[in-house]
């Protein structure tokens, strides 16, 4: 059995055309994520529902992805994809950086994930805002599926990236500083989070400054906290099963330095 | 019909307080023609890692064979155990080397992290890893079992208590799903040893 | 390894009639002709020195470096024939990127040795190439603490308190067995390092000629600036 080869494996490929009726649906991001270049870096918002079709598979799941110690991005599109492909990214752009002894540019991360992704033909479906600082400045892009990019100074994608323009194009203006720019993408994922079904939860930010050690913000706000909502009242007595209240038919221990499973 | 929904499943991991459950029904149809009531879908990986497979049969138990192999060659490596960290990476890796074919599997990893905390996992059938604190469950009746979980659940759990509220979730949420139910069996993962109970429930 | 026309090539490294690998002797001399490196494990990490002179002075010693990290927790360094030593710490890196892409933590030192040695090996007993002309030095910090090891060109490797590689690595090494203790702290190691790479270095040592890397309880691997080296230098005079 091989367990050294790299890359992707089309084993099961000609097996499961002939299993599938229809192909079952992998865990998308819905999601709302943005970016704006302010006055002395970047800024990256993202919200953080997860969901398989209609139904919250995570309710709070990190979006915004490390690249590089000064590049980070946010994805969109099904989840693992955008996990899968910022990790590699960010494995490249490591070995890179080890044999050049360089801070990683952020043209170098775009063009190695637009290759990557157009390799793929839009089949990998990442959808990024990548945001970084280097020695050329500031840089923010946005990464379509399919391989094509744009440079520009507030980006925002996924399925609330409506709401999210919509705040942005209000709000935004050149050269803001830190902290309205932060106050900006907070309220165009909130856009998403209350607008947008397939988006929700917390808004997470990840500031990136000129020369400066990256803010990585996860929780930044929590408007839909439920442990404070379940703190509120009384956990009635039938939501506690009492200890013996599953009727169980046979039981095994096994405890760990035992010789033998006790079977009780 | 999804293939994820050939053979049916329902499976639930749960943290307590330091201290883990995973249960599952017990299950094996064909559609809806039950075959067997005895098949298993949660494995021990290794004294403090267990993981659920739901999904398609013989995935499951492919996917079985391979994480025992990789995990066995792993201890063989480097003369320690798997953390319930990297084996979720691994299953993780292995789904998504598999991206454009893969195993129609929808995992879940429960076990207990470094200082004896509870580690919760789940995943797509693509490696998409979803990590919670309280509760995760995966198979074809997961918005019941949401359902069941967000009322059940509560913070600190004991091993007992633990018990009663995954096994109640579990019951309840196989009772209105025709793909899974016929029996279950529920793991609780302690620093000390591991408990596992095969449940009394409805048979049809 | 796939060295294109591997079915019509042989092995050049054979066995001689007395049961010797000359090949892996010859670049055993290669190594010990090669600048001299040293480490020493302390009880909190560990450190690596290595003689960085240079044939003329003409060369521009900024683009010169001999230290290298694998994982963040891990340093190399060799002695012997330096472009070998590069395609080594390539293939180590992108072995350790894979780990980590696997199970989502560092590679373990002993597994990045194992491996840098398991291709080592390959080059002893594969057709249409030449055993790898270096000895390395691996230094690292992980979960089994601070480990300092050796691999030699055969594809053997060794863990070691303290050892030294290249010209002159007897004497240092007997150096380092006198001075060494299994309680030595890694300050202490550091100037027992540069100690011992006085001991044979021609010419005077200083901040330019020499590189220092360790790697501490925070399990960073850090490569010195000639400032940091000045600082252990003037403290040790």
């Amino acid at each position: 059995m091989e367990t050294t080869t790299s890359g992707f494996s089309f084993d099961l490929c000609a097996r499961n055309a002939r299993l599938e009726g229809k192909a079952p649906a992998a865990m998308k991001t819905g999601t709302t994520i943005c970016g704006v270049v302010y006055k002395d870096g970047v800024v990256l918002g993202a919200d953080t529902r997860a969901t398989g079709g209609s139904e919250v598979a995570d309710k709070n799941c990190a979006k915004i992805h490390y690249l590089a110690p000064n590049i980070y991005c946010c994805g969109a599109g099904t989840a693992a994809d955008t996990e899968k492909t910022t990790e590699l990214i960010a494995s490249q752009l490591d070995l890179l950086r080890l044999s050049t002894s360089t801070q990683s540019r952020v043209v170098a991360a775009v063009t190695l994930l637009k290759r990557m992704l157009f390799k793929y033909q839009g089949h990998i479906s990442a959808a990024l805002v990548l945001g970084g600082v280097d020695c050329k400045g500031p840089h923010l892009y946005q990464i379509y599926p399919h391989g094509s990019t744009s440079k520009l100074p507030y980006v925002t994608m996924g399925s609330g990236s409506l709401a999210a323009m919509s705040v942005f194009e209000t709000g935004y203006r050149d050269g803001m500083a830190e902290a309205e720019a932060v106050a900006l993408v907070k309220d165009a994922i909130f856009g998403g989070i209350f607008n947008d079904l397939g988006s929700g939860s917390n808004c997470d930010i990840t500031i990136i400054r000129q020369g400066g050690v990256p803010e990585v913000r996860r929780g930044y706000e929590t408007p839909n906290e439920t442990a404070p909502l379940r703190a509120a009242y009384a956990r009635p007595a039938s939501l506690r099963p009492p200890v013996g209240a599953t009727p169980v038919l046979s039981t095994l221990v096994d405890v760990f330095d035992a010789p033998q499973p006790l079977a009780l | 019909m999804s293939i994820l929904e050939h053979n049916g499943a329902a499976i639930i991991a749960m943290a307590g307080k330091n201290c883990v459950a995973i249960g599952a029904d017990t299950r094996f149809g064909l559609r809806m023609q039950t075959v067997a009531t005895d098949f298993e879908k949660v494995f021990k990986m290794s004294n403090n890692v267990f993981v659920g497979l739901a999904g398609l049969a013989t995935d499951v138990q492919t996917l079985r064979n391979l994480l025992k192999f990789r995990l066995s060659l792993y201890a063989l490596r480097e003369e320690r155990d798997m953390k319930p960290e990297a084996f979720a990476a691994l299953l993780s890796h292995l789904l998504y080397e598999k991206r454009f074919g893969p195993y129609f599997i929808e995992p879940l990893v429960a076990g207990l992290k470094d200082g004896d905390q509870p580690f919760l996992c789940g995943m797509d059938l693509i490696g998409a890893p979803v990590y919670t604190n309280d509760f995760v469950v995966s198979g074809t009746c997961t918005p019941n079992m949401n359902g069941m979980c967000e009322s059940l659940w509560r913070p600190d759990m004991t091993p007992d208590d633990l018990f009663e509220a995954v096994s109640q979730c579990l019951l309840a949420s196989v009772d209105r799903d025709a793909m899974s139910g016929w029996g279950a069996v529920v793991h609780v993962i302690t620093p000390d040893g591991v408990t596992s109970k095969r449940l009394k429930g409805r048979m049809d | 390894m796939d060295t294109g026309d591997s079915s019509y090539s042989y092995s050049l490294t054979t066995f001689s009639r007395s049961g010797k690998l000359l090949q892996i002797e010859y670049a055993l001399m290669a190594v010990s002709e090669g600048k001299t490196s040293l480490g020493i494990k302390a009880r909190n990490g560990v450190v690596l020195c290595t003689d960085k002179k240079l044939g003329s002075k003409l060369v521009d010693r900024d683009n010169v470096r001999k230290l290298e990290s694998i994982t963040p927790s891990c340093g190399v360094v060799y002695a012997g024939v330096g472009p070998d030593y590069r395609v080594l710490v390539k293939k180590a890196r992108k072995q350790a990127q894979t780990y980590k892409l696997t199970y989502g933590e560092h590679k373990p030192i002993r597994g990045l040795v194992q491996d840098a040695a398991a291709v080592m090996q390959e080059y002893t007993q594969s057709g249409g190439v030449r055993p790898f002309g270096v000895s390395l030095l691996v230094a690292g910090f992980d979960d089994d603490g601070p480990q300092l090891y050796q691999v030699d060109p055969s594809g053997a490797y060794y863990g070691w308190k303290a050892s030294a590689i290249g010209k002159n690595f007897k004497n240092a090494r007997s150096f380092l067995e006198k001075r060494y203790s299994d309680e030595v702290e890694l300050d202490d190691a550091i100037h027992t390092a540069l100690l011992t790479m006085r001991e044979g270095f021609e010419g005077e040592m200083n901040e330019h000629n020499i590189e220092l890397g360790v790697v501490g309880e925070d399990r960073t691997f850090k490569i010195l600036t000639p400032a940091e080296i000045k600082d252990y230098l003037d403290e040790a005079n």
